[in-house]
């Protein structure tokens, strides 16, 4: 990571942001790319306009689908930073995945495939989502609310509730029958290659309204990242802002997971990345370049993925270096106490 | 004007504030004193709006906090508790522009610009405005955010011990900064502190609180005498009148073992005596305390080696005892 402890001019935050833009766009092409012509190669068989133009549809939709989670992503990730005053969390850490497949076995198990709760992408999304929203503001209630912002405690307590729906779901999955649990194992196996891309078109106004609810309220994020006495001595709701903040986080998380699975360290590696060259605490741009930065990482990744013929999943990639990066934060956090 | 009422506040079962009322002079320093867990802290959280108050009420200008919104309320009272170590990348410029926040919401118009130059101004921070305040010392960062505090344009301000992690000459800058606060400014400050003799020397108004209750208030002549403090710490105080002003001696030697050396005590008498003779002469000159100061210093050296040897002798008597057992 850059070490340099001052901040970027306003000029050279300008000439970061044009950089990162083209990045993204270079990466989209190199998707472009690497889904027609690459593969064209490797198969044998030549691109016809044909052939490229019905690829083309499939990648805007994959390429909205990305967008849309990395926005998210990035955004609550910063806005739950934020509010817990740690840089080492991510509301996907407490385990948002065990929630979505819990209620997906459970409307399995109980009411079949045949079911348009599960066989409808909407209303299996609604549901799901509404289930994760649910309980993440349970536990955020309790455990945030009362013990003051106690990190440790939300994560232990996560972990647990997780560990039980996993094992829950795992044992009503032994109970189904195969064909149910094929059925379910296809559905819950989300990732970007079998995102639905018609639901991805779907939740992006979703994303639009809560991406621009985030930004509007850049400003009071700047108040409560000084932590909870200045923010209330600055006359901050603070009770009022935090549990508006979580609802919002659950919301998105729910629609992230829903969409591409869960990505534990995306949202990490962003904002962490961005807050390190940027060195600022004005949300209105860490919110923005974080959401740029972790669109280009799950494009360029997912790009990569693709011309290696899917041998490495973007998601590990991610996953790899968002995990050793987190090493380093937890380390560095160590030294400084 | 701040009026605190009948307030309870409690943890669990316990009770940390027991039934407090409290007027809050203006203009003036307010210190609060006692004991670790006295509810010192508990007070000046209920008292600014930091903690929610369970029972009783604050009036702010006869109304009822609760009742106002929030963003008033940080127009009137502003508060700031212990040295925070933030490791955000904010300046100190910044830091002080958020002291703007309950007035323009965090869009600066131009009058609040001219507030955050002032304070900075007033608080001597124009040379490292744009430093990182996780790259500044601790008297630095106290600085910055009484920076803030000030942009911030309250009448009353509260601040938790803004002394801690502060060595001496901080301490007493900051001292100095919050009575010219007062002075200059006009303002309300009520601030808990540690080290009684910071409150004997700065503050204007002294509340004691033992047990979370207000055991004692008044003026600095009222409380900083042994009768009170050695209830309020249950301990034992020896007071100096120095100068017009009073120091605490809390280092226990009037506990000590009272027989073994007497001649401390005479030590005593003769500082009292001295402290008589410059009480008498109304005009001191600086040479004289200054002799008078050494003196002290002197006598108080002599008395911590006396207390080393006595404490080594003693030791010494032990182990030669017990090598003296073990022989037989």
């Amino acid at each position: 990571m850059i070490k340099l402890n001052y901040r970027p001019s306003k000029r050279l935050q300008k000439i970061i942001f044009a950089i990162i833009i083209f990045a993204i766009v270079g990466a989209i092409a190199l998707y472009f790319y690497s889904r027609t012509y690459a593969k064209s190669q490797k198969v044998g068989l030549p691109m016809t306009a044909q052939a490229f133009k019905s690829i083309s549809e499939r990648i805007v939709g994959t390429l909205v689908g990305m967008s849309v989670s990395a926005f998210i992503i990035a955004f609550v990730s910063l806005a739950f930073q934020t509010t817990t005053g740690s840089r080492i969390l991510t509301p996907s850490m407490i385990g948002f995945d065990s929630i979505f497949i819990g209620t997906q076995t459970v409307i399995v198990f109980f009411l079949g495939t045949s079911t348009k709760i599960f066989s409808n992408v909407y209303l299996n999304f609604a549901i799901t989502a509404g289930a994760m929203l649910i309980v993440s503001m349970l536990m955020y209630g309790a455990v945030l609310r009362n013990t003051k912002n106690n990190i440790v405690f939300l994560l232990l307590f996560g972990l647990i509730l997780s560990g039980i729906i996993r094992s829950g779901s795992t044992y009503l999955q032994t109970l189904m029958d195969p064909t149910k649990f094929n059925q379910l194992q296809a559905a819950t196996a989300v990732s970007i290659n079998s995102m639905n891309a018609k639901l991805a078109i779907f939740l992006s106004p979703f994303m639009i309204v809560i991406c621009s609810i985030f930004l509007i309220r850049h400003r009071s994020y700047n108040i409560l990242a000084l932590g909870e006495d200045n923010a209330k001595n600055l006359g901050l709701n603070y009770l009022k802002e935090t549990n508006f903040n979580l609802v919002m986080i659950s919301l998105g998380m729910s629609i992230a997971t829903a969409l591409i699975g869960s990505l534990t360290f995306l949202g990490l590696l962003a904002v962490n990345i961005t807050r390190e060259i940027f060195k600022t605490n004005k949300h209105f741009i860490l919110f923005l370049a974080s959401a740029l930065i972790a669109t280009f990482a799950l494009v360029f990744g997912q790009a990569l993925t693709e011309l290696t013929e899917g041998s490495v999943p973007v998601t590990v990639i991610i996953d790899a270096i968002g995990c050793s990066y987190m090493f380093y934060l937890i380390l560095k956090e160590n030294k400084k106490l | 004007m701040i009026q605190i009422r009948n307030i309870v506040q409690s943890y669990g079962r316990e009770h940390v504030l027991d039934n407090i009322s409290l007027d809050i002079k203006e203009n003036a320093i307010t210190a609060l004193i006692g004991a670790n867990g006295a509810g010192k802290s508990t007070l000046l959280g209920v008292a600014s709006r930091l903690l929610p108050v369970i029972s009783g009420e604050v009036l702010l200008d006869n109304i009822n906090i609760k009742s106002i919104k929030t963003r008033e309320v940080a127009k009137q009272i502003a508060v700031l508790k212990q040295t925070q170590s933030l490791s955000l990348k904010v300046t100190i410029n910044e830091l002080v522009e958020f002291g703007r926040f309950p007035h323009c919401g965090g869009r600066l118009k131009a009058e609040d610009r001219e507030k955050i130059e002032e304070s900075i101004r007033f608080m001597k921070l124009n040379d490292i405005r744009d430093k990182f305040i996780d790259e500044l010392s601790g008297g630095q960062r106290q600085r910055a955010f009484i920076a803030m505090i000030l942009a911030q344009d309250t009448k009353y301000i509260f601040l938790d011990e803004p002394l801690n992690n502060l060595d001496i000459k901080y301490s007493v800058e900051m001292m100095h900064i919050i009575r010219k606060l007062v002075r200059r400014l006009n303002k309300t400050v009520v601030v808990v502190l540690h080290d009684i003799n910071f409150a004997s020397a700065y503050a204007d108004y002294i509340v004691a609180m033992k047990d979370g209750k207000i055991i004692n208030q008044g003026s600095v002549k009222e409380i900083v005498c042994c009768d009170v403090l050695n209830n309020v710490f249950d301990h034992d105080f020896n007071i100096i009148e120095h100068d017009n002003r009073r120091v605490c001696l809390y280092y226990g030697h009037n506990s000590h073992r009272h027989g073994e050396n007497s001649h401390i005590h005479e030590e005593n008498k003769h500082c009292a005596k001295l402290t008589n003779s410059t009480n008498q002469q109304d005009v001191l000159s600086h040479d004289s305390t200054r002799e008078d100061l050494k003196t002290n210093k002197n006598k108080m050296q002599e008395f911590f080696k006396f207390k080393y040897f006595a404490d080594k002798f003693k030791s010494k008597k032990a182990a030669s005892n017990s090598n003296a057992k073990k022989f037989s």
